[in-house]
This record gives structure tokens, sequence and C-alpha cells, in this order.
């Protein structure tokens, strides 16, 4: 009984429920594998449901091992971390890929404060094009006559195709959304709510962003 | 994505098991579910109705959608309908893949079921082939697609965005190599005229 109400009360400080941070991190999980581009950090989510796996283990550790409930609620954390993982991993390899663009355009967002990575993963950022340089330098640069051996940061840098197609279905209704075609006038289509759709990401990366449509 | 991975999202769906043991409720991270009553019918996530399954400590409900009668009336509504129909399940290849596959026995006629759910899969992909071929042959950016569950959707992503990607690319050069060329020769006249 004492554990069941101990994870209560933890669920009752929250304004959020556990239940709903979960959904949020499953929605955030899918749209960063699927987004072409990085997406803003929803790292308040990944921190709060750190706390409450930890929680959690140090409960299940109270109970004999042989106990039912001990083994489904490790299957449970077990699931979720692997979301968790999952979701970190995918924006690591994107910070990786697309390094420079990255931190060019970080730099301006953390001036307005619309960062859309963590301090750390931006501090990993620069870290790793440090390193990258620092790689490039010793084996090649250093080693070619003095004219060549400048480190061309522009032509390194490798840009997420924000011209490529998803699947997105819309969480709620937008009307307008603009295609711009090449070579064809502009077409306008209207998603609505619940509906699927396969188009380009560029015109709907806000509605990503703000939540409005989900990738799937 | 890879398809277990879609195959992980379908297992949050809720199922019906009865279970033959009996326990308090369970406060999960997704939910509370419970209290546990033995041969009490009562809703939990499918990964662990599979658990319960796999330590035999429950029988799993089929699910309404799960049967012949309605299966066969689905399945004549996908053949004679020119657009997709929509499915009962927006996960219903994941749920009867699991299903089938770990209590197969407690599923009436599991055998025949598993068969209509397979023609009703092909048939719905072989309509998702051919209107693919339309898009792309109509040379479209632009596709609906109601009612197509995830995993359809999911089995077409190797292919179809990438083609889109393509075909999107060779018409943007296509209209960059034309543009250049009408200004190079407006160029030459403009500076040919200067020179007079």
């Amino acid at each position: 009984m004492d554990f069941n109400d101990q994870i209560e009360s933890s669920g009752d400080e929250e304004e959020i429920t556990a239940e709903a941070v979960l959904k949020t991190l499953y929605n955030a999980w899918q749209n960063e594998r699927l987004s072409p581009e990085i997406l803003p950090h929803c790292n308040e989510m990944v921190e709060c449901m750190l706390g409450q796996i930890q929680h959690m283990e140090r409960n299940i550790n109270k109970l004999p091992k042989t106990d039912l409930r001990a083994s489904i609620h490790k299957m449970e954390l077990s699931r979720i971390k692997y979301i968790i993982c999952n979701y970190l991993r995918a924006r690591l390899c994107k910070i990786e890929k697309h390094c420079i663009p990255i931190i060019n355009e970080e730099r301006q967002r953390i001036e307005s404060g619309t960062n859309y990575l963590t301090p750390s993963e931006y501090k990993y950022a620069q870290e790793y094009l440090l390193n990258m340089e620092g790689h490039f330098k010793s084996v090649v640069l250093d080693k070619v006559p003095g004219n060549m051996q400048t480190f061309e940061m522009n032509k390194m840098a490798i840009y997420p195709n924000l011209q490529s197609h998803v699947f997105l279905k819309a969480n709620e209704t937008v009307n307008g959304v603009v295609l711009d075609l090449p070579g064809e006038q502009d077409e306008e289509i209207d998603l609505e709510e619940g509906s699927q759709h396969i188009l380009l990401y560029k015109p709907v990366a806000d509605l990503v962003k703000s939540g409005k449509v989900q990738l799937i | 994505m890879d398809p277990y991975e879609i195959e992980f999202i379908g297992e949050n769906r809720l199922v019906s098991v009865i279970p033959n043991f009996t326990y308090d409720k369970i406060y999960l991270i997704c939910g509370e579910f419970g209290p546990f009553r033995a041969g009490l019918p009562m809703n939990v996530p499918l990964w662990l109705a599979v658990m319960l399954k796999q330590k035999q400590k429950c029988r799993i409900v089929p699910p309404d959608w799960m049967d012949i009668d309605a299966l066969e009336t689905i399945k004549e509504a996908e053949k004679t309908s020119r657009f997709f129909t929509k499915m009962p399940n927006e996960h219903y290849m994941v749920e009867a893949k699991l299903i089938l596959g770990a209590a197969a026995e407690d599923i009436p006629r599991a055998g025949e079921i598993k068969t209509i759910i397979k023609d009703i899969w092909d048939i719905r992909m072989s309509k998702l082939r051919t209107s693919m071929d339309t898009l792309m042959k109509s040379g479209g950016s632009y596709g609906r697609l109601d009612h197509l569950t995830m995993m359809e959707i999911n089995s077409v992503k190797p292919l179809l965005p990438s083609a889109m990607d393509d075909l999107l690319r060779i018409q943007s050069m296509a209209k960059k190599t034309i543009q250049p060329s009408l200004n190079t020769s407006s160029f030459s006249q403009s500076g040919s005229s200067q020179n007079i």
C-alpha cells in the first residue's frame, strides 16, 4: 500500500500528470525521428520523466524480487527509457550531421531566447565541431601547402534538406497552407483535423514545431 | 522508422484481458490499471496483456473487430471502394500480429482470422501501390492519405518520400536551366545595344 501511495503523491505534486508527460515525449520522439531538421528541445519533459523513473526505481527495489508488480513496473520503465534514449540519440545524430548550420542558427536563437538545443547539447555541438576541425588539421591540412591550409567552414557545412517530403496527421484544422512548388503557381491546401497527408516539410515546419500537426 | 518501432507505438493501445489472479490497482506512469479480479475482464495496454499472457496470468479477450463476419464486411468494402476505407483500429496489423502470435488459443477461428486480415492488408497495399504510381506519374508533390494506418504508411516510407524528393529536385533543376538561358540571351542583347 505504501508503495502505491508514494507514487500517487509524487504524481500530485506535478501540475501535469506523468501520463501527459509521457504522451508529449512520444510525440516529440516521433517528430524528431521523422523531421529532416532538428526541432526545439523538450528538456523539461525529459528531466521530469527521468525524475519519475528514478523515483519508481527506488520503490521497485523495496519490493520482493518475485513480485508481479515489480516486473510490470520494470517493463514499463524499460519502455520509457527506450523512448528517451532513442529521442536523445536521434537529436545527437542530427547535431553531428548538421553541426555547422545548427551552431550558426543556434547562436542567433540564443540571443532571441528561442534556443532549440539544451545547454549541454549546444556544448556538445561546439566541442564536436572543434574536434572535427582539429582532426582535419592534424590529418590533412597541416601536411598540404600553406595556401591550402585554411579550414573552410562554409564548404564543410551539410544543410538539412527542408525540401523533403514527410507524412503528417493534423492535430487541429489548419487552413491555407501554401505549398510553394517550383514551376507551378502556389497551391493552397487545408489540413482538417485528423486528416493525413504527404507533403513538403518546409511549408509545415512551423506547424510541426507548434504541435498543430504530428509527423507520422 | 523501423516496423518494430511502429509495433512499439501500437503496443500502447488498450485491450481487454481476463486475469486469473486477484490484485490491487497498479499505478503505472502511463495510467492506473486494475483492480485485477480473477475472471473479470479489464483493460490494460497491449504490451502488458502480452506480458501477462506469456506468464500465463490472463486470457486475452478478442477485440470486437477481430471477428470473421466483421472482417469479411471490411474486406468486401475494401474491395469495392476506390478509396481506402476506415479501419476498425489504427494499429490493426500490430494488434492482430501480437494477439494472434501470443494468444492464438484465446481467439476463436484464429487461423481464418489471420488469413482475412492478411487479405485485407494485401488489398490495401496493392491499392496503395497503384495510387503511388498515379501520384508519381502526375508529378504531384502532395497527396492525401486518410484512413491509412501507421504501419501501411511506414511500409512505403523507404520509397515514396525519397522518390518525391528526387522528382522535386529534377523539376526545380529543369526550371533553373531554362531560366538562365533566357537571361543570357537578354543580357547579350542589352550588352550589344550598349556597345553601339
